[in-house]
């Protein structure tokens, strides 16, 4: 026989302190009873039914509806078997005593049921209240939340302004001055290494802040390539760009700005790290609905067993050229993450490093 | 001679931006802030204003629409931001060009030119960007003396870039003007003929070259 356990169906078992309030009830109702029987002579029988009904309106205030109900019940019998002549049987002589009993009966049950009635509206009352305290305190929790991230967007962009204004400040007066003094020369690469220190920096606030939503929208592979390349034409100089499989590309669904500071910041590594003069290839293709772009460099390729630690944040190879911030792979793969996409890095067979961006893509043939 | 009014609140900048325009022969002034600058707009009547984005205060966004219910001069926006939805919502509310700072001084000067011109075309049913004409009484178009054929929606969004020659426009200032609300999915239609008209347009003729997340601009 398979060893298996199944739970008994069962109604809702009597909670402990029902079962409690059930004997205290008895007890109550035994020595008030007692007590009344004793007082008989000089009180009269209604006397013990006010104090049945009294008892029966506290016990409704802390006690469970059944337990009160069954208070009501037993004093009236007991009011009726002791009490009202002739006593020592539940036979009623007089025609008023009937009425006074009935009317106790049903006084009794209808204040138990009242009593306990209230009871529970207290209780849902409480229990809404809870409620509402608590998601009152969500919602405060969230507009926190909420004020918080435009609060840190708001830092974000003071910072930016106060470390780009210096450096544009200079790029300026450097323009005036002229590029032939070979000091403003120099001036000037310093400054440009800045700007893209702090651009890099900025960039990755905002990557971890994930306050970054890519906005996807259509766009042409040669756009992206474009704008990917524009903004370090110069480094790009020294290197030829190989670009192949892009020719017939449908359009693409995709947030091209993103996608073009990827490639920009893998462009910008390879021109740093490949040689003056080699190659520098791109190959775009399409395949199960992802597009994949392979950036190939003809450098020294990549120290075995870093394809990953290349990612991380502040990573630097032991041997590359100064003047890096280990930030532009972090960036590239936070973007592309973003985006749904992810991107990893290995040695070419025939060497140079090669980065593969991988992208689920929409695409539509532009006919 | 030009005048040109210069809103920014780097004091440093504007003493730059002073210098570079004042020996391209530009009489300046300059504004710190929104207000003033505003003030300053309505009392020099400047042949172009150099907008700052980030103004303490009145934002460089609120100058520009406020400046805009009584003025057209031309504006060009300087921002740090390079976040494209502010260049976008500049653009959209009357800028005419932007320069993210930190900008090198030949771009500026020529945005500058390109954006005062504006005032001086549409004086004749012709428009000419090197060595594409546009004839706008027919319809008709050429690249080197050669007639272009072109579609009439291919027609139409080539005149919008052509009349705005150097400067950006945004997508939706493209869409609004050649699609005004017919086609299910506008971006992807602009993207098919861009494509089109740059095949037709070839080496030979002025460049469509995207602005990603903000638009076109068809480069002389």
């Amino acid at each position: 026989m398979p060893n298996t356990v199944s739970p008994k169906p069962s109604a809702p078992p009597v909670p402990l302190a029902e079962v409690g309030q059930y004997s205290w009830g008895l007890t109550l109702v035994f020595v008030l009873a007692s007590t009344c029987w004793v007082l008989l002579p000089y009180t009269g029988d209604m006397f013990a039914a006010l104090v049945f009904l009294m008892a029966i309106v506290l016990a409704g205030t802390r006690w469970n509806r059944g337990p009160v109900l069954m208070m009501a019940v037993v004093s009236a019998l007991v009011w009726n078997y002791f009490f009202i002549p002739p006593q020592f049987t539940l036979h009623i002589d007089k025609p008023q005593d009937m009425v006074m009993f009935s009317l106790f009966f049903i006084v009794a049950l209808s204040m138990g049921h009242l009593i306990t009635r209230l009871r529970a509206r207290e209780a849902a009352l409480a229990q809404h209240h809870q409620e509402r305290e608590h998601l009152l305190a969500e919602k405060h929790r969230a507009e926190l939340l909420a004020e918080s991230e435009r609060l840190h967007r708001t830092l974000l962009d003071s910072v930016a302004h106060e470390l780009k204004t210096p450096i544009a400040i200079i790029r300026t007066a450097l323009d005036g001055l002229g590029q032939e003094n070979p000091y403003a020369r120099e001036i000037d690469t310093a400054n440009r290494r800045l700007q893209r220190i702090v651009e890099n920096f900025l960039e990755m606030t905002r990557v971890e802040s994930e306050a970054l939503e890519p906005q996807p929208d259509w766009c042409e592979i040669g756009d992206v390539l474009h704008a990917a390349t524009k903004p370090i034409q110069n480094e790009l100089a020294a290197h030829a760009l190989r670009i192949t499989g892009t020719a017939d590309m449908p359009l693409l669904k995709i947030d091209s700005r993103l996608l073009a500071q990827v490639l920009g910041n893998l462009l910008h590594n390879a021109t740093r790290y490949a040689p003056a003069g080699t190659e520098i290839e791109i190959h775009a293709a399409l395949a199960d609905g992802a597009l994949e772009l392979r950036v190939r460099d003809h450098g020294p390729g990549l120290r075995l067993g870093a394809e990953d630690q290349l990612f991380e944040k502040f990573y630097r190879a032991p041997d590359s050229p100064a003047g890096g911030t280990g930030l532009g792979l972090a960036i590239a793969r936070g973007l592309m993450r973003a985006m749904k996409g992810d991107i990893e890095a290995h040695t070419h067979p025939e060497g140079g490093a090669e980065f593969v961006l991988h992208l689920p893509v929409k695409t539509r043939t532009a006919a | 001679m030009s005048k040109a009014l210069i809103i920014d609140d780097e004091q440093q900048m504007r003493r730059l931006l002073r210098m570079v325009l004042e020996s391209r022969g530009y009489e300046v002034c300059e504004a710190a802030d929104g207000q003033v600058g505003l003030q300053e707009a309505a009392f020099h009547r400047p042949d172009v204003v150099l907008l700052d984005l980030g103004l303490p205060g009145m934002n460089g966004i609120e100058v520009l629409k406020r400046l805009r219910e009584w003025s057209d001069v031309p504006v060009l926006i300087l921002s740090v931001r390079d976040q494209e939805t502010i260049k976008v919502e500049a653009l959209e509310n009357g800028a005419d060009d932007y320069v993210t700072k930190p900008f090198g001084t030949a771009e500026l000067l020529a945005r500058l030119t390109v954006i005062q011109r504006r005032r001086f075309t549409r004086q004749s049913a012709e428009i000419v960007v090197d060595a594409l004409k546009l004839d706008l009484l027919h319809h008709e178009a050429s690249l080197n003396e050669a007639p272009l054929k072109l579609t009439p929606t291919e027609f139409a969004l080539l005149k919008v870039l052509a009349e705005h020659a150097g400067r950006i426009v945004t997508q939706n200032q493209i869409i609004r003007q050649v699609w005004a609300g017919q086609a299910s999915d506008p971006s992807e239609g602009l993207r098919v003929h861009i494509n089109h008209l740059r095949k037709k347009l070839g080496d030979t003729g002025p460049r469509i070259v995207n602005e990603p997340g903000i638009g076109y601009r068809l480069e002389e």
